[in-house]
């Protein structure tokens, strides 16, 4: 199975700009992993990567880095690289 | 909407950065003028229709964070112009504490019933037959309420087979344990502050940011960079607010960055109460000299009980709750040094400043609040050496969550007073809490030991904190399992009386 490497950003600034919300909802992710056909194992880690940088919240997805990422954009990125395709 | 984030929350956390950050830098008062174009900077609007009102919103936000009074629309004035009131060193605190922003509020119905469009216009339609007043009927081929006639029973909803009949509410008002959201002329929310206990439910539960607490971050800043001692007392509940990386023993260090002389554990304070609540249940309600027995370390709920609830008053705890004991303590071993309470909740603040019972605490702030500071000093905790935390015990820092304290006491009350059988009740949220209480005054908790906490969840719910409930709560349990003395008798404070 592939690995998905999401590291987010856990400086203060990015906890203070939702960075704990974006773990949650990552984590969440999991829990759906039938309904979303998951196709990936997806790892988190959490280190200080915005070196002070006004880009918060930071996270990096497998190294492509995503500024002021939310939940939402986080999981769409996620799904979008993780998901098998669906017939519907 | 606890535990996820949102604009609400984006804006009331830069709010706190900016205030901290013109105050640490000295920035002269004219830079809090600008706080509402830092945060909505351009001419677009980002959350509402204007972004004229988007200003005057943080406006009155702002306001609010140096302890200022909330303005409606119609009066005039700076931002900062009555701030000499307020530009102190000390706590500022006047008037209200928990304060609707009037233009901000949606002046959103206090209840309604509306039929979805997933209303099928089946044959049956059971929600006409069942409305008591005649206010369903069919129109269209499918249901429609007639809002003149609707009494809000609720029945129709409870009928329909599709549950196409939904019950919207004013979310402040569904949070409010005490009844305390009332409407004015425009119909939009107040609050009645003879009924209002503070608890800070309504400020995380309205989606359109319009209510707000007074901070001291402003009063605080200034009192950290003036000559003296200023010392911080922390809830227990903090353990995770700030992140992975923020250890406590990396908390504690942060704190000492930012310009605190020491760092104190409030869960010491309830150590000793737990200790002294466990004496007066064995001698008073064991013995049947008193009926029951009811904490008091939550004050929105210590507040109800004894305002909403007379004949339970006289059984409410009388012990000094955490945060008091804790700066009593702190004050006995540095009687010069300032005592800041750092913790989750709104209400505090209020305890801190009642005149009943001296509380010995200056300042109170919020985890958010300190997160402000700690962004606006530029601090990190990963990159600091980590500093002990130690001097509480397992049971004191489970007063953080829900069931802890009354676990604490009662586990107390086994380990002194081994005969004794404790029967424990307790209660979140206020409208929970006045249901033991309504038991408990009709003589159906006698013997019982009560807990009320006014935030469902306990203190890490509190309307103050940055992280999801469930999370917390881990947290703070593995907190307790890393405590080397897990009972209050343990304490070394309790042992040094």
């Amino acid at each position: 199975m592939k690995r998905l490497t999401v590291e987010i950003c856990v400086c203060t600034k990015c906890v203070m700009h939702g960075a704990m919300d974006i773990i949650e909802s990552v984590e969440g992710l999991k829990k759906l992993k039938t309904q979303l056909r998951l196709g990936s194992q997806i790892e988190i880690e959490t280190k200080n990567l915005c070196k002070g940088e006004d880009v918060y919240p930071l996270v990096c997805i497998n190294g492509e880095r995503m500024e002021r990422a939310s939940s939402e954009t986080v999981m769409a990125k996620v799904i979008s690289l993780t998901s098998k395709d669906v017939k519907r | 909407m606890r535990g996820i984030y949102t604009p609400v929350t984006q804006i009331r956390r830069q709010v706190f950065a900016e205030i901290a950050r013109v105050a640490f830098e000295g920035e002269p008062v004219s830079s809090l003028e600008e706080i509402p174009y830092r945060i909505i900077p351009g001419e677009v609007p980002a959350y509402r229709d204007s972004v004229f009102k988007e200003r005057a919103i943080i406006g009155e936000r702002v306001r609010l964070g140096l302890g200022l009074p909330v303005r409606g629309a119609g009066e005039q004035g700076t931002i900062t112009g009555d701030l000499d009131l307020a530009h102190l060193n000390e706590k500022f605190y006047e008037g209200a504490l928990v304060n609707v922003i009037p233009f901000a509020c949606n002046a959103c119905e206090v209840k309604a019933y509306s039929v979805t469009d997933q209303c099928q216009g089946c044959l049956a339609h059971p929600c006409v037959s069942v409305c008591p007043v005649k206010a369903i009927s069919l129109v269209d081929g499918k249901s429609h309420i007639d809002k003149s006639k609707c009494i809000k029973c609720g029945r129709c909803k409870e009928i329909c087979p599709y549950s196409a009949i939904i019950k919207t509410e004013r979310p402040c008002a569904a949070a409010c344990g005490v009844d305390a959201i009332e409407s004015d002329y425009l119909g939009r929310a107040t609050i009645n502050h003879d009924k209002c206990v503070s608890c800070g439910q309504c400020l995380v539960s309205c989606p359109f940011a319009a209510i707000a607490d007074k901070s001291q971050i402003f009063q605080l800043v200034q009192a950290l960079k003036a000559p003296g001692k200023v010392i911080a007392e922390i809830a227990p509940a903090f353990v995770g607010q700030f992140g992975p990386m923020a250890t406590p023993e990396r908390v504690k260090k942060a704190l000492l960055d930012l310009g605190f002389s020491d760092v104190y554990e409030v869960a010491i304070g309830a150590d000793l109460g737990a200790i002294e609540e466990a004496h007066h249940y064995a001698h008073k309600v064991a013995t049947g000299e008193e009926p029951y027995f009811a904490t008091s370390c939550c004050p929105s709920w210590s507040v109800m009980a004894k305002r909403d609830f007379p004949a339970v008053a006289p059984y409410v705890s009388s012990a000094l709750t955490p945060m008091v004991a804790t700066a009593r303590i702190i004050k006995k071993e540095h009687p010069d040094a300032r005592v800041v309470f750092i913790g989750p909740c709104a209400a505090k603040k209020l305890e801190a400043a009642r005149r009943s019972v001296r509380s010995d605490v200056d300042f109170v702030v919020t985890f958010e609040e300190l997160m402000g500071m700690f962004v606006a000093r530029g601090i990190e905790f990963g990159e600091e050496p980590p500093a002990p935390m130690e001097g509480a015990t397992s049971a004191g820092r489970g007063y953080a969550v829900a069931g802890g304290v009354a676990e604490a006491i009662s586990n107390c009350i086994r380990e002194l007073y081994p005969e004794l059988e404790v029967k424990v009740d307790r209660a979140e949220g206020l409208k929970n809490c006045k249901k033991m209480l309504a038991l408990a005054k009709a003589g159906k908790r006698n013997g019982y030991l009560m807990e009320g906490m006014a935030c469902p969840g306990g203190c890490v719910a509190g309307a103050g904190t940055i992280l999801p409930i469930s999370k917390a709560a881990s947290a703070v349990r593995q907190f307790q399992e890393a405590a080397k003395e897990k009972s209050p008798t343990e304490s070394s404070y309790h042992t040094a009386e």
